[in-house]
């Protein structure tokens, strides 16, 4: 991928254009704060050696020595280097964070319009962990770069103040700098890199056998095999405490790099310098330790510069896709739904309740989630009103369906920012209505803060089977011609459950919502008048322990047969 | 930055655990403490070395060309100084990390087996070992200079003009009444802010997490608008606390640069007699340049602890997190060696559910499976069939009734993990061969034992085609498919001699052909054992004797 082509780069780019005016004073500051440090140790050692050699002179030179003014020089520059730091660090980190509160919502748009395979694959926390580092990560984009203006400030002051003793003794300050600054560079691309990336690597594969393993654990500790997997883990472990180790290798040869150069600088330049007074000589020495010193801070962004590039890398990569325009279909528009799986086709009317049932991975998760456009249907031959999903567009698909997910998901936040997402402009009495259905009324209502109670994050405050029923009223707020609902009244009591049933039967009746239900428990199956069996398996040559027309009693027959406890 | 500054009591928890962390790597710490201390004193020299070369330039290159050599010697011996700490620093944390990692790692198959989220929350232990990382290499020998540095730079100073020496100790003083301050300060305006500021800063994370979600409601347009005003709001209410909380590293550098101006005034005013007293230290220039090089040194160390103040939050944030994974109560372990012959097991109003977890329960469940039989475990996902296999190798918790095998409780047992083989549903495979794999079920097995496991189990083709028995397996059994994994499984079964045998979806994702074939493995190897399986599989279910709905 070009620069050119980089979506986050274009974005900093235009974020670093209009933060230009604070950036620019960030750099001022720190190139002013730099230059006033070399000169406050530079001009402190003229004061000294002039007038040591005044004060060695006898009274007449000390009368023609002008003490005051450098002495208020000093005074100043020990003030303007701290007050043009506090600028620096204030400025530079109010760039860094408006710029990123422009750029995180567009990142997020950005996120929202790729396609939806990529929504449902940054849900988990691992992903949505690295993404929130990558954008941590281009911050230092903004807050660094004030370190390279410092270094050269420092530079260019101590250069000027060797200079007025003797040209060379400047070069000396540029080579000294020139070899710091290439030197840094060539080990932060040769020696730091690499090592980021292994890390990466090495902690990514660590992870995944923790997980393999983990899943696998019962059976490790039958056999007694919990050391010997700690032991095979521990391989990863030693690969990444050496990657890191390279890492850190190369911060130590850059960490030399400064003071070395520092020493062999400063002697070179008073070496050119012997000819002078002592104190020019002093100015000169001095001014070179500290500039070389404060030119240190562009070592660390060298060091960053791999991490912040692999950063990059991953953002374009979420980004990459152009968002695609859809037309648009009419708002009240009720279609019906076709659905051919396999070789079963179901018409399904406008305001009929359907059942889907089968065992897990038959895949009725996975219809409902290609219904809202969350997955791309694959082989099936899945109709709305007619047309199929993808050339309908997914906002047109999203529009016909209110939507309980079966993890209940939620965002941090109130009762009520939580259900306003299926309706903006819901009335407090809709919200209330609706939570009643849930049988969720009566435990809001105690709530302190009713509706604006914080469920804490992702719901967390609250029980599953709490999640679970405001997940249900949510969608019950949400107008639209069909209702999909993901086992809705999993982990409920068998009373609790029954009176939410009769109330979403007299919601259905009165909204005259169509109804696509998941479910495994019998009482809100009663809902359903129609039937997809998800557990036909055409493709088997032996006879399907559960055939189409296999009801519950007919299972439930076979089962006693065999002598079998029902629990639950 | 004041807590960086001042030693204050360690975060609960976290503290001790970095405490114990760090003890095998002392040996190298202490080297990694020494060298920065040393690189104090080369400072020392070095700028001793910087006042003798200057005033005595004009004396020739036989006179000063030695202190300038000193000096270059000097700076190359603090270059070495800053280079051995860190490797030295570097090496220790490799060790403290590792070491912390086989802790959690062990705590990963053993207080933390059986939670929901096992995987998930050692992954997230493994980026928490990682955060230690920075506390050790750069906050712990920071914190050893800062402590010493100070001090050697003082005493030096004195040596030469105590009066000098006196004025940066002066500096010191409304330097820490300052951090006192602006510390109080900004930690009472991050208090303030800090519920308002990570709930905002959640916000951006949270609403990615909750996408899916987002765009089936079509709300991603009201959510991007959300996600602009937390940012937004962020920014200002951090900005504001970083305006106080700047305060203290601004003080830094105002004092470190007034000890610079103070040394620098009252020298150059005592070289010139100017003073309005008189003084007995009798400043030369050499002393007088030799304290000026030194004045920054003094506040140096502070500052670079100042530096690693982020990694020291890092590290103790993530030691406290990690404290808690640690200090979870283990599994249970097996005290007995249990029943020889196929027992019988029986539930009898069990209730299971994790430590973790008060919300979530399983049952009352009441079943007895006869000695020898095969009881099927059904039910949809989560309705708790796999907590029930856990209650018996001491993964979940029996929060009441009694399980029993053959009369000894779980209770008094902990676990029945000696007397039971489990087969699962994703076999660990470790690296190694095909043979070896399954003889780790029984270890000393013979060839012929293995090799008669491995055809009950149906991996005579595999081993065919693999090349016989020895044949390396390659990174965690990448190269056998669903089904042969899962034989590997049934070939230690077979291996192990355990009345029990516990199967947790055997057949899951299987397709028809291969769970036939499955059903068929696992009729053989049910032989003269008591079974328990769990399973969605009806055609699974039929070869049980007996089916438990959940």
């Amino acid at each position: 991928m070009t620069a050119s082509a980089s979506p986050i780069r274009a974005l900093v780019r235009q974020e670093q254009r209009r933060q230009a005016s604070r950036m620019a004073i960030a750099a001022a500051s720190a190139a002013g704060a730099a230059a006033a440090a070399v000169a406050l140790l530079g001009l402190s050692g003229w004061f000294l050696a002039g007038a040591a050699v005044a004060g060695a002179s006898g009274s007449a030179a000390i009368m023609a020595f002008n003490y005051l003014l450098p002495s208020a020089a000093i005074r100043f520059l020990a003030i303007a280097r701290t007050g043009l730091r506090y600028s620096e660090r204030l400025v530079g980190h109010a760039a860094a964070l408006k710029a990123l509160a422009e750029i995180r919502p567009t990142l997020f748009a950005g996120l929202a319009a790729a396609p939806v395979d990529q929504a449902l694959g940054l849900s988990s926390g691992e992903a949505t962990a690295h993404l929130v580092q990558d954008v941590n990560a281009i911050e230092t984009l903004f807050v660094r770069q004030s370190a390279a203006w410092a270094g050269v400030a420092s530079i260019l002051v101590a250069m000027a103040l060797a200079a007025l003793v003797n040209p060379w003794a400047a070069l000396v300050v540029l080579a000294a700098f020139a070899i710091q600054v290439s030197l840094g560079a060539w080990i932060g691309r040769n020696r730091s890199r690499d090592p980021a990336g292994e890390a990466l690597r090495a902690a990514g594969a660590l992870k995944d056998g923790v997980q393999a393993y983990a899943a696998a654990s019962a059976e490790l500790r039958c056999y007694g095999l919990v050391e010997a997997a700690v032991d095979d883990l521990m391989r990863f472990d030693a690969r990444l405490g050496a990657a890191r180790r390279r890492s850190w290798n190369a911060m130590a040869e850059m960490g030399a790099l400064q003071p070395a150069l520092t020493g062999v600088a400063a002697a070179g330049v008073l070496a050119l310098c012997s000819h002078a007074s002592p104190a020019m000589a002093a100015l000169a020495g001095l001014a070179t330790v500290v500039a070389l010193e404060g030119a240190g801070g562009l070592l660390q962004a060298f060091d960053q510069a791999g991490a912040v590039q692999v950063a990059a890398e991953r953002l374009d990569g979420v980004l990459a896709a152009p968002p695609v325009q859809w037309g648009t279909v009419q708002a009240d528009w009720r279609p019906g739904i076709t659905l051919g799986l396999g070789d079963q086709v179901h018409r399904l009317n406008p305001g009929e309740h359907w059942a889907v049932t089968g065992p897990s991975g038959s895949g009725k998760t996975r219809l409902l989630e290609i219904l809202v456009a969350l997955r791309d249907a694959g082989p099936d031959e899945i109709l709305l009103g007619g047309r199929r999903p993808d050339a309908l567009g997914p906002q047109a698909c999203r529009a016909l369906f209110a939507y309980a997910p079966q993890d209940a998901r939620m965002i941090s936040g109130t009762v009520r920012e939580n259900l306003a997402l299926a309706d903006p402009g819901a009335s407090d009495a809709a919200m209330l209505a609706v939570l009643g259905v849930a049988q969720l009324a009566e435990k809001i209502a105690r709530l302190p803060e009713g509706l604006d109670a914080w469920i804490g994050e992702g719901g967390a405050r609250l029980s599953g089977g709490e999640r679970r029923r405001l997940s249900l009223a949510r969608a019950l707020l949400r107008p639209a011609p069909w209702l999909l609902l993901d086992e809705p009244t999993e982990g409920l009591d068998a009373a609790t459950e029954a009176c939410l049933v009769a109330a979403l039967a007299s919601h259905l009746a009165r909204t005259g919502q169509g109804l696509i239900l998941v479910s495994h428990r019998q009482a809100p199956l009663g809902l359903c008048d129609r039937r997809i069996d998800l557990s036909a398996q055409p493709d088997s040559d032996l006879p399907p322990a559960t055939s189409e027309s296999d009801s519950e009693a007919d299972l439930a027959a076979r089962d006693h047969a065999r002598g079998v406890v029902m629990v639950g | 930055m004041l807590r960086a500054l001042t030693p204050h009591a360690a975060p609960p928890g976290g503290g001790s655990l970095l405490r114990t962390a760090v003890d095998p790597a002392t040996g190298l710490m202490r080297l990694a403490s020494a060298a920065v201390v040393v690189d104090t004193v080369i400072a020392v020299v070095f700028a001793a070395a910087l006042a003798g070369a200057i005033v005595r330039l004009p004396r020739g290159p036989t006179v000063f060309g030695p202190w300038l050599i000193l000096l270059a010697a000097a700076a190359l011996a603090r270059a070495l100084c800053g280079w051995a700490a860190l490797r030295c620093s570097a090496q220790a944390a490799l060790i403290v990390k590792s070491n912390l990692r086989r802790q959690v790692l062990t705590a990963a198959f053993g207080a933390l087996a059986g939670r929901a989220l096992a995987g998930e929350t050692a992954a997230a232990a493994i980026d928490d070992v990682e955060a230690i990382d920075g506390y050790v290499v750069r906050y712990l020998p920071a914190r050893a200079a800062a402590s010493v540095g100070p001090i050697v730079i003082l005493a030096c100073a004195a040596l030469a003009s105590p009066i000098a020496a006196g004025l940066m100790l002066a500096t010191l003083a409304p330097f820490i009444l300052l951090m006192i301050l602006a510390g109080t300060a900004a930690a009472e305006a991050s208090r303030r802010q800090l519920d308002a500021l990570t709930r905002l800063s959640g916000v951006f994370a949270d609403r990615v997490r909750a996408l899916p979600l987002l765009l089936a409601f079509q709300a991603e347009d009201r959510a991007t608008e959300q996600v602009a005003r937390a940012a937004r709001q962020v920014s200002v209410r951090t900005l504001a606390v970083l305006k106080i909380a700047f305060v203290s590293s601004a003080g830094l550098e105002f004092f470190a640069a007034l000890s610079v101006a103070l040394v620098a005034v009252y020298a150059g005013f005592s070289l010139l007699g100017l003073l309005p007293f008189n003084l007995p230290e009798g400043l030369t220039f050499e002393r007088a340049l030799f304290v000026l090089a030194l004045a920054p040194e003094f506040y140096a160390p502070m500052r670079r602890l100042a530096g690693a103040y982020h990694e020291r939050q890092l590290g103790e944030a993530a030691a406290e997190n990690l404290q808690a994974l640690l200090a979870a109560p283990m599994v249970a372990v097996a005290q007995t060696a249990g029943p020889t012959a196929p027992p019988a097991i029986q539930f009898t109003k069990v209730v299971a559910g994790f430590a973790d977890e008060p919300d979530l329960r399983i049952g009352p469940i009441d079943f007895t499976a006869a000695p020898g039989s095969i009881t099927a475990l059904m039910g949809p996902t989560g309705s708790g069939k796999t907590t029930l296999l856990r209650l018996l190798v001491g993964e979940a918790a029996l929060v009441s009734g009694t399980l029993a095998v053959d009369g000894q409780t779980l209770t008094e047992a902990g676990a029945f993990t000696p007397s039971i083989a489990w087969a699962g549903q994703a076999p660990a495979i470790l690296p190694g061969g095909l043979g070896w794999n399954i003889a780790l079920a029984a270890p000393g097995s013979s060839a012929g034992a293995i090799e008669r496991a491995a055809s009950q189990a149906g991996l005579a083709e595999v081993i065919l085609r693999r090349g016989g028995l020895d044949a390396d397996l390659d990174e965690r059994g990448g190269g056998l498919s669903g089904g042969e994994r899962r034989r590997v499984g049934l070939a230690r079964v077979f291996l192990k001699n355990a009345p029990i045998l516990v199967l947790d979806e055997p057949t899951a994702d299987l397709d028809s052909e291969s769970e036939a074939a499955m059903i068929v493995a696992i009729r053989q190897a049910s032989r003269g054992r008591t079974v328990l399986m769990a399973t969605h599989s009806e055609r699974l279910a039929a070869i049980a004797d007996q089916v438990v709905r959940l």
